[in-house]
């Protein structure tokens, strides 16, 4: 009996996975026409292809360190308030988004529509840093009592959502890769990032700084960490297939 | 970016791990030369014509005590400390405050916005700025001779107390605070706050003595969101001790107040606000002749302001402002004590950043008395913030 090599069967059974899959989700079609035999061969070829740049990917992992003092955000001292204000949340700052300076070209082109979610609490935007691939929408529900007004005048997408309260929420789909600084127009204290990435090759760090990039094909990459608006030397980095590679970033 | 100056928030300036922060607004108005006197605070001063720079501190001493202070500026003028207080919080949890020292207006709605980040225009509404002919340190002799400073505000001048020619009050004065203690209370529907302090809506810090402190109150309170209700009042003694020993047959100062009542609401939702707030103020003073039976003096002022935003970082705004005075009987005529002033403004204001922004405005006034009785301006402001 001829054997088949591990990866080539690995493929087969992803590829026989997807196909079926891929005819569960479309059901509803007439079965047994050659149009769903091509459909069918062509998803599990995007499938197996995709699951071949998987299997000669790695990753990255590593700590960033942020040495510099970290900005609290703070209410501005306004004189003419007559008090009463109340004690605000701090937003985490410590959190750090990692991300490959340049990735490899068919990255770019995943644009999958995707959903993520700013909340308003307790005059706080809360994550205070989100990341995100170009082409997510992004929800900014109001969770408090007040209204919050939403803007960015940032250059790769201004936006305005005017005023809202509690319980609603609006939404801003982002295209263009950039920094988005968020803030509301009632509370100046208020500010938030939206890091935008042309390709899906970036990862928030954990409270302890830690962080692992998975799924990076193969090559030679330059590594960035980003904290408030500094950011880290770019570091060369080679990843090798189904390696994992350690790289240590500091953000001075 | 400018912002990136400031860090990645925009300000404020945090020093002494966060237990100093410091913030600040310059701002610059030009216009043309206001000959009528319109939008003057004081003799030299325009709302329209500024250079102002403030530089606003907080300093907190533990989660109980923060000293609050602003120190100003206007066109090279050497810096006075527009605000300086102390804000107590006895419970940390409960939002209640009492602050001493020279202290926020209690009164009204507008006077804790006139940072001009704050203001959606570049002048000011009648009611906190425009001059009437009063003056606490001067009294005229008699009806004629008020009616006779009639639209001269910017420069008034009696024949009982200081004689030499200075400018007079406006009904609310929000460029000068007060002394005195302040008690504010808050929760998410009703906030309160009552003060005592040594001058008067019109005349706040005043130098000259007087009679009893100024008490006032305001409460405001939010039914829905993105609603304020607010209702203001203010009682204390507005003619100085100096001018009164001037009037024949003296009475002490306290019987000659200034009493006034203040309405205020503002809505806002999506992309409009509109605001407006009414301030009606009556002055006792010892006039004899011919009828005391005119007296008190009365004025009332209202001001309607919307504002609109166009698209992200850029807004249409609008104000339509009223201040008109009680009628008062000359020897020879009835007619209000001081000249009525109509004003309205229109203008847009379009961020350049998130801390710059620029405004233009057009101004329409029209007064019922006085050497000028028309005039439009046009006025720009840059504004800078953190």
């Amino acid at each position: 009996m001829r054997t088949i090599p591990r990866a080539m069967a690995r493929v087969l059974a992803a590829l026989a996975a997807c196909t079926s899959s891929v005819a569960a989700v479309r059901g509803a079609a007439p079965a047994g026409g050659r149009a769903i035999l091509v459909e069918r061969s062509l998803a599990g070829a995007e499938a197996a292809a995709a699951r071949a740049a998987a299997a000669a990917a790695g990753s990255i992992r590593g700590r960033v360190e942020v040495r510099r003092t970290i900005v609290l955000s703070e209410r501005r001292p306004n004189p003419a308030d007559l008090g009463g204000g109340r004690r605000l949340e701090a937003p985490d700052h410590g959190r750090s988004v990692v991300y490959l300076e340049s990735g490899p070209r068919p990255a770019f082109d995943q644009r999958e529509p995707a959903r993520a979610v700013m909340d308003q609490r307790n005059e706080t935007f809360v994550p205070h840093v989100l990341a995100i691939m170009a082409g997510t929408t992004v929800d900014f529900p109001n969770s408090d009592r007040i209204y919050h007004n939403v803007f960015s005048l940032s250059k790769p997408g201004p936006f305005d959502l005017g005023r809202y309260a509690a319980g609603r929420s609006k939404s801003v789909r982002f295209d263009r890769p950039g920094i988005i600084r968020v803030f509301c127009d009632i509370h100046s204290h208020m500010s938030a990032f939206i890091l935008v990435f042309g390709h899906p090759y970036f990862t928030m760090t954990d409270g302890d700084g830690r962080y692992r990039l998975d799924n990076v094909p193969s090559g030679a990459y330059t590594i960035v960490a980003w904290n408030e608006g500094t950011t880290s030397e770019p570091a060369p980095v080679t990843v090798a297939s189904g390696g994992t590679t350690e790289m240590d970033l500091l953000i001075r | 970016m400018v912002a990136d100056w400031l860090g990645p928030h925009g300000g404020p300036i945090m020093l002494a791990g966060g237990r100093v922060t410091l913030g600040g607004d310059i701002s610059s108005s030009v216009a043309p030369e206001d000959t009528g006197f319109f939008n003057y605070t004081d003799y030299d001063h325009s709302t329209l014509r500024t250079l102002r720079l403030a530089l606003s501190a907080s300093v907190k001493a533990g989660a109980h005590l923060a000293l609050l202070t602003e120190i100003r500026s206007e066109n090279g003028d050497p810096p006075e400390p527009y605000a300086l207080y102390l804000r107590f919080r006895p419970w940390v949890d409960r939002r209640i405050d009492i602050q001493a020292g020279r202290v926020p207006p209690t009164f009204g709605a507008f006077a804790r916005r006139t940072y001009p980040s704050e203001n959606p225009l570049i002048g000011y509404p009648l009611a906190y700025q425009y001059l009437t002919s009063l003056r606490p340190d001067a009294l005229p002799a008699s009806v004629d001779e008020l009616l006779a400073m009639r639209g001269r505000g910017w420069l008034s001048s009696f024949s009982l107390g200081n004689l030499a020619p200075e400018h007079g009050v406006p009904v609310a004065n929000v460029f000068r605070w007060d002394t005195g203690v302040q008690v504010h209370a808050e929760n998410d529907r009703v906030a309160a706050t009552v003060s005592a302090t040594t001058g008067t809506l019109s005349d706040p810090g005043g130098l000259a003595p007087r009679g009893a402190p100024q008490l006032a109150g305001r409460a405001a309170f939010h039914p829905l969101p993105g609603l304020v209700l607010g209702a203001s009042a203010s009682r204390g003694s507005f003619v100085s001790t100096s001018a009164l020993a001037a009037v024949p047959g003296g009475r002490p100062a306290g019987d000659f107040a200034q009493t006034a009542w203040g309405g205020d609401v503002e809505y806002s939702a999506g992309y409009y606000l509109v605001r407006a707030e009414t301030v009606i103020s009556r002055w006792r003073l010892p006039i004899a002749q011919p009828s005391p039976a005119s007296l008190p003096l009365a004025a009332a002022a209202a001001a309607v302001e919307g504002r609109y935003r166009l698209r992200p970082g850029l807004y249409a705004a609008g104000r339509i402002d009223r201040l008109a005075f009680s009628e008062v009987n000359g020897s020879a005529l009835r007619e209000s004590w001081d000249a009525p002033v109509t004003r309205w403004e229109a203008g847009v204001g379009y961020s350049i950043d998130r801390n710059l922004l620029v405004k233009v405005e057009y101004q329409h006034n029209v007064r019922d008395g006085g050497r000028v009785r028309r005039l439009s301006l046009t006025a720009a402001q840059l504004v800078f913030w953190f």
